[in-house]
């Protein structure tokens, strides 16, 4: 099965005042996965990511995360991303996970992991 | 119990109202991140996967009812109503939001509690034996030491920008129950021929990247120049230590790249030159800390209750909980129990709010007002008389907590891992939970004996997986989630690193890995021999072939 071609890009970072996991979307920052804006072309992830450098009251280290196409659905391709998007996977009840819909069952569902971005980054700047 | 007096008590005001300003002016656009970042840490604040984490400080582990009660209540108030007890036994809050850590910390600063010593490159919250007190063998209360420490190295201004974080533990007894030799600096009380009072002093261990058990540096160094002493390891750290490389930051780092002896002379150096009366504890002060650690009220009681025994005798539950869960204590008559934050299936070193208020109300009730924090993420009523056993237990049993697992197959330690932590490669805390409801029938349990399961999300090794009889590190493999096992480690009096098995396991295979190893056990041990003394009898051998069985 080949559900997996077309790599797109996301921008998340966690917002400042609470810490709450965003994604760049219409309009600006949105709490849920879903209403994530897909990039594919990478200069347009580029330049959403280096809008939300310049607003930095709002989200802290945000960056660029993969997401893939699982049928349908978008889905971020690494396991870290899936969980920021979800919530922890110890308690369904916490997290973004609770709300449900058709593509957090999508991330629920995936398999397969990559590394994160996010990562990559804090090890780097540690 | 040490209660903070006037000058703890504004230092915590001025602390609150130093970061309150501190946020507002980040909020307000007036600090950038990175200058906010390193104030944040300061006040325990990380950033995690899903919001902040708020890490508190539990100086020697010990908690008064009314410190777990506020516990509870910030929990129940700011965050999900659950805290997460950690090896380091202080308590992480996983949900916390910027804007309410001003009113968190004003809250907690209240009952004495706060987040200072918990981040950045100085002396962390000092640990100390989680049964000091309580405990017959203890050669000295090692609260009165710590507590020592803690006025003395919090905001010390030459060792708050150290090359790294440096964490110490005192042991108060010939058992450690402190895992000593994986500390920075590890101590264990001593006396002596001629009574005097001491310490044995380890330094440079730690886990990590690379994990190192520390060597004793001094095999006694009389009390009274506790902090002098500190002093000069602490200066020789902060000359030589390897500020160039994060990698290479820690003191075990040091120690190992001079050898120990080379370290340890160069402390003396140091010490010798040091004016250390200027620096040592002046007995009175020594004095006035001990008095506020003075043994509670405790009655004159028989050592065996008819009633306790009774029950034993009708009661299966009970009489494992007293088996596995209550130790003996100094004072004939009373006991130590172990409240287990690990029933199988639920999330090590877990607590609700709820869980918190009642065994604040236990504390108050039956147990002078103290609670404690065991670095296995289980928390311990210290002194219970045996006559209110039955209703201590009752009461626990009510909760949720009263599991009879201290020490078996399913009291595992686990690191919050990539369910919550923003440098975890895999989870623990799924792991942990597996295996522990596949061994969580009582009698399979108790035939497997004692056994230390330890499971780290990543190679900084906040789960100690290095030092468990088996250990369990999460390592991302090209991007799926698999565990390597370890066997034999141990942090303790018979402290060793474990040996690695062989290649990662995947994650679905892990439970099933780890009973291959419990039948290999069973196979070959002699008549009470524990799994890791086994293991170490054997070797590597026949547990490596069980496990990799399958893939031959
Ligand atoms: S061991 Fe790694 S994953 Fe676990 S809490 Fe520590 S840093 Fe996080």
């Amino acid at each position: 099965m080949t559900a997996t071609v077309s790599l797109l890009k996301a921008v998340t970072g966690n917002r400042l005042a609470d810490g709450e996991v965003v994604f760049w979307g219409e309009g600006g920052w949105r709490e849920r996965f879903p209403d994530a804006s897909l990039f594919a072309d990478p200069a347009d992830a580029d330049a959403a990511l280096d809008a939300a450098k310049a607003d930095p009251t709002v989200i802290v280290d945000p960056y660029i995360i993969d997401v893939r196409l699982d049928g349908e659905f978008p889905v971020p391709t690494s396991f870290r991303e899936r969980v920021r998007a979800l919530g922890p996977t110890t308690h369904l009840d916490m997290g973004k996970q609770a709300e449900g819909g058709p593509i957090l069952e999508a991330i629920a569902a995936a398999s397969g992991a990559a590394r994160s971005a996010g990562r990559s980054n804090l090890i780097k700047k540690r | 119990m040490y209660r903070y007096d006037a000058f703890d008590a504004e230092m915590l005001q001025d602390r609150t109202a130093e970061f309150t300003d501190q946020v507002r002016r980040r909020v307000a656009g007036d600090m950038t991140e990175d200058q906010f970042k390193p104030l944040r840490l300061m006040n325990g604040l990380y950033m995690q996967l899903h919001a902040y984490m708020l890490r508190v400080a539990i100086p020697y582990g010990t908690l008064s009812g009314a410190q777990l009660r506020r516990l509870g209540h910030v929990a129940r108030t700011w965050d999900r109503g659950f805290g997460h007890f950690t090896t380091r036994t202080n308590i992480q809050l996983n949900w916390i939001k910027l804007k309410d850590a001003p009113a968190i910390l004003e809250s907690m600063a209240e009952v004495g509690l706060h987040a200072i010593q918990t981040s950045g490159n100085c002396i962390r919250n000092i640990t100390a034996d989680p049964y000091a007190g309580a405990n017959a063998e203890e050669v000295d209360d090692p609260r009165v030491w710590v507590e020592a420490m803690r006025q003395w190295s919090t905001f010390h201004p030459e060792f708050s920008y150290l090359p790294r974080k440096f964490k110490i533990a005192i042991g108060a007894a010939p058992n450690d129950r402190t895992a000593a030799r994986i500390y920075d600096i590890g101590m264990k009380m001593r006396r002596a021929r001629d009574g005097k009072l001491g310490f044995e002093v380890m330094v440079g261990g730690g886990l990590g990247r690379t994990p190192y058990l520390g060597p004793t540096i001094r095999e006694f160094l009389p009390a009274e120049h506790l902090l002098s002493y500190m002093t000069a390891i602490m200066r020789v750290y902060n000359r030589h230590g390897r500020r160039d490389n994060i990698h290479k930051a820690r003191i075990k780092i040091l120690v190992a790249s001079l050898g120990a002896e080379e370290f340890a002379r160069q402390v003396e150096t140091e010490w010798e030159a040091l004016d250390k009366a200027a620096i040592d504890v002046p007995e009175a002060e020594i004095a006035r800390i001990r008095a506020s650690f003075a043994s509670p009220a405790f009655k004159t009681l028989p050592a065996i209750n008819d009633a306790v025994e009774a029950l034993k005798a009708a009661s299966r539950p009970f009489a494992q909980f007293v088996k596995h869960n209550v130790l003996a204590h100094k004072v004939p008559g009373y006991v130590i129990v172990n409240v287990s934050l690990k029933a199988p299936g639920e999330v090590p070193g877990d607590c609700t709010s709820d869980q918190m208020d009642a065994i604040a109300d236990l504390a108050e009730r039956y147990g002078f007002d103290e609670t404690r924090v065991h670095f296995d993420q289980n928390l311990i009523l210290p002194h219970v008389a045996l006559e209110d056993l039955p209703a201590v237990y009752e009461g626990l049993r009510a909760i949720g907590l009263a599991t009879p697992n201290i020490g078996l197959t399913s009291d595992i330690i686990a690191c919050p891992g990539l369910d919550y932590c923003a440098l975890a490669n895999a989870r623990a805390i799924p792991v942990a939970q597996e295996i522990a409801t596949r061994f969580a029938d009582m009698e399979v349990a108790e035939d497997i004996g004692e056994l230390r399961i330890k499971i780290s999300g990543c190679i900084n090794a906040c789960g100690h997986h290095h030092v468990g009889h088996i250990g369990i590190l999460g390592v991302d493999k090209k991007g799926e989630e698999f565990y390597q096992v370890s066997l034999g480690g141990s942090g303790l009096e018979d402290a060793r690193l474990g040996d690695i098995i062989g290649p990662a396991i995947a994650g679905p295979k892990v439970t099933d890995a780890i009973e291959a190893l419990i039948n290999t056990y069973k196979k070959e041990r002699t008549t009470g021999e524990r799994f890791v003394d086994t293991y170490r009898r054997v070797g590597l051998a026949p547990f490596k072939a069980a496990v990799y069985a399958e893939a031959h």
